[in-house]
């Protein structure tokens, strides 16, 4: 890979038979920048994370990475090309460790196959032992080493939420999707997946696609933020200039603010 | 002493255990552990299969008889008088073709065994099911039809697994005795290679993608092709089965692969516990050696009695018996009978280290 590529979204569009999930919806992510993606729910936000992934399909419009247009690749090929995603509900192997759930992230990485598994060819050995090490190295970094061997289901959710991280980061990617990474943990891990994340784009320089409803870690988090409501972007900027977007204001408040609270 | 060490030495023990059985037990016995080694490596390839990559097949009877079948049209005599296809190649030649076979014939199925999903597929497969009767029936120069064809024997380098003594020991060693040990060769082989599958990269593939179908796709994995790669590998697992059946028997019949035999090869796995190595051969031992057992005692069993006798057959009374097992194993052992609890000494060594879904989990999440 050379690096962090832009992300590019331009009029992306998503219909479900009559419902308009996305509507023409279009931003970019430049290498290196946390990105949040925000809206109240509904506004398509995990929609557009699908797209992005491969899990659904675009019905017009385009998502390039560098030169690449990805609304017509596999889910596993656009991996290959260097996106990761997290899920806002866990998608993980309950009964699998947290190191064999962090070695599946190395899946696109490696080669062996059944035949050399079975065999045990020394050449799967050395890619193996290989991949371990950067997989421990990983669990290091999000502190996740002391639960190596234990069943990824029996872990407190905040964690399971860090192996989710540690997957999608293991497979080395250049974008990071995270679908709500923060929601559901207590106030301390809160704290130090907010850490992650930002240690993610400045030491690794990875670009990070984040969706979330905690305003202040948003806040604090992005360089740019994207507002979405009902499949539409309704504001864009840094986020202090959202902050203070009437639209987005209406969006979250609704249009009589003294009747209605924030989430 | 170390676990590792005392699990060292249990394995050591079963296994001088195991080669010594030929020069004890008389040759019923001996029949019914070749059965139950050729039974455990079908069951293996299944559980990989239905356990690992969550992907249920009926159609594991119908490769089992490619192996079978593909054996005896390929070390057959060419041009007897009997009226049968034989190519007449080397037995073991013959016998690593019938594993290819089943392998290709799995392979022209994976397109769909790698798009449709769980308990979808079991119903696809059903179909091919009914074609193998079908064709074994009715393709009396492969097959022989209803009344089956004589298998031969297999010789390796002029060392023939057929019924001329060899002396060992002071103990004449004949076709069964012969078979017990390359079936005990050929099930070590098939269960060592297994769980390196298991423990490596693909093991960790297939088990991503039974667990989370979508997720398995953003990681990386491409499920198609791995599902399809993974029916393939199955095949071929019933495929020597099927080799290794067919010799024990010396003669197969079309009868005997039918649904009811898919059947027992889940209650197998569902018995031993899903996903694991051990699991698939302790209910393997399990189902296939109960007939056995209330054969060979039938009348000093209650309620059990001769077949043809009136009351409860032996195979009948089997089949009670481990249909009340798989539902106890469902409720009560979720993990099958590789997971009852050991003693502590034998832990290590009894357990496999690969993550296992317990049979309520599979439910769910097919």
């Amino acid at each position: 890979m050379n690096g962090p590529q832009p992300l590019t979204v331009t009029g992306l569009t998503v219909r479900f038979a009559g419902l308009t999930a996305l509507d023409g919806v279009g931003f970019t992510v430049a290498p290196g920048t946390v990105h949040a993606l925000i809206g109240p729910n509904g506004a398509g936000k995990s929609t557009c994370f699908n797209v992005l992934s491969g899990v659904y399909r675009a019905t017009s419009g385009s998502v390039r990475l560098g030169g690449r247009e990805l609304t017509r690749e596999t889910p596993h090929a656009i991996a290959s090309l260097g996106v990761a995603r997290t899920f806002q509900n866990l998608a993980l192997s309950a009964h699998s460790t947290v190191a064999d759930t962090l070695l599946l992230g190395r899946h696109r990485l490696t080669r062996s196959g059944i035949l050399a598994s079975g065999l045990r060819l020394p050449r799967a050995a050395r890619e193996a032992g290989r991949h371990t090490e950067r997989m421990r190295e990983i669990a290091a970094f999000l502190g996740l080493e002391p639960y190596l061997d234990a069943p990824a289901g029996l872990l407190p959710y905040g964690v399971q939420k860090l192996v989710e991280l540690g997957r999608a980061l293991c497979m080395e990617p250049d974008v990071l999707l995270l679908d709500e990474p923060i929601a559901g943990m207590n106030p301390t891990e809160r704290q130090h997946t907010a850490a992650l994340i930002a240690s993610v784009r400045d030491s690794l320089g990875l670009s990070v696609l984040l969706v979330e409803h905690d305003m202040g870690v948003v806040m604090r988090l992005a360089d740019t933020v994207t507002v979405l409501d009902f499949g539409r972007k309704i504001a864009e900027g840094t986020p202090g200039e959202v902050q203070n977007d009437p639209e987005v204001v209406r969006a979250y408040l609704g249009e009589h603010q003294e009747t209605e609270t924030p989430r | 002493m170390s676990e590792r060490l005392t699990s060292r030495l249990g394995w050591l023990l079963g296994g001088v255990v195991l080669l010594a059985m030929p020069f004890y037990l008389e040759r019923f016995w001996l029949q019914a552990g070749v059965f139950a080694m050729a039974a455990a490596i079908g069951a293996i390839g299944l559980n990989l299969l239905t356990g690992s990559a969550g992907q249920l097949s009926l159609a594991h009877a119908f490769f089992l008889a490619v192996g079978a079948y593909g054996y005896c049209v390929f070390a057959g005599d060419s041009g007897s008088a009997t009226g049968l296809t034989g190519w007449g190649l080397p037995p073991v030649l013959a016998a690593v073709l019938a594993v290819a076979l089943a392998g290709a014939v799995g392979g022209l199925f994976s397109p769909i065994a790698g798009r449709v999903r769980g308990p979808y597929l079991g119903i696809a497969t059903l179909a091919l099911i009914f074609i193998g009767q079908h064709v074994l029936l009715n393709a009396h120069d492969l097959t022989g039809g209803f009344n089956g064809r004589a298998v031969p024997p297999l010789s390796v380098f002029g060392f023939a697994f057929d019924d001329s003594a060899t002396v060992v020991a002071g103990v004449p060693f004949r076709s069964m005795e012969k078979l017990w040990y390359l079936g005990l060769a050929l099930l070590a082989a098939g269960a060592l290679f297994a769980r390196g599958v298991l423990r490596g990269r693909p093991g960790r593939a297939i088990n991503a993608i039974r667990d989370h179908q979508t997720a398995a796709g953003v990681i990386g994995i491409p499920v198609a092709r791995t599902r399809g790669a993974i029916f393939v590998l199955s095949s071929m697992y019933a495929g020597l089965a099927g080799v290794l059946l067919a010799l024990a028997f010396q003669h197969a019949v079309p009868g005997y692969f039918g649904i009811v035999l898919s059947l027992e090869y889940l209650a197998m796995i569902v018995i031993g516990g899903l996903g694991t190595v051990s699991g698939a051969v302790i209910g393997a031992a399990f189902v296939t050696l109960i007939p056995q057992v209330l054969t060979k005692y039938s009348e000093s069993l209650p309620l059990v009695s001769a077949p043809g006798t009136g009351g409860v057959a032996p195979g009948e009374a089997s089949r009670y018996l481990y249909g009340a097992a798989v539902v106890a194993a469902v409720l009560f052992l979720p993990g099958g009978l590789a997971r009852l609890p050991v003693p502590r000494w034998a832990r290590k060594g009894a357990r496999d280290k690969a993550p296992a879904p317990t049979s309520r989990n599979m439910e769910v999440s097919t």
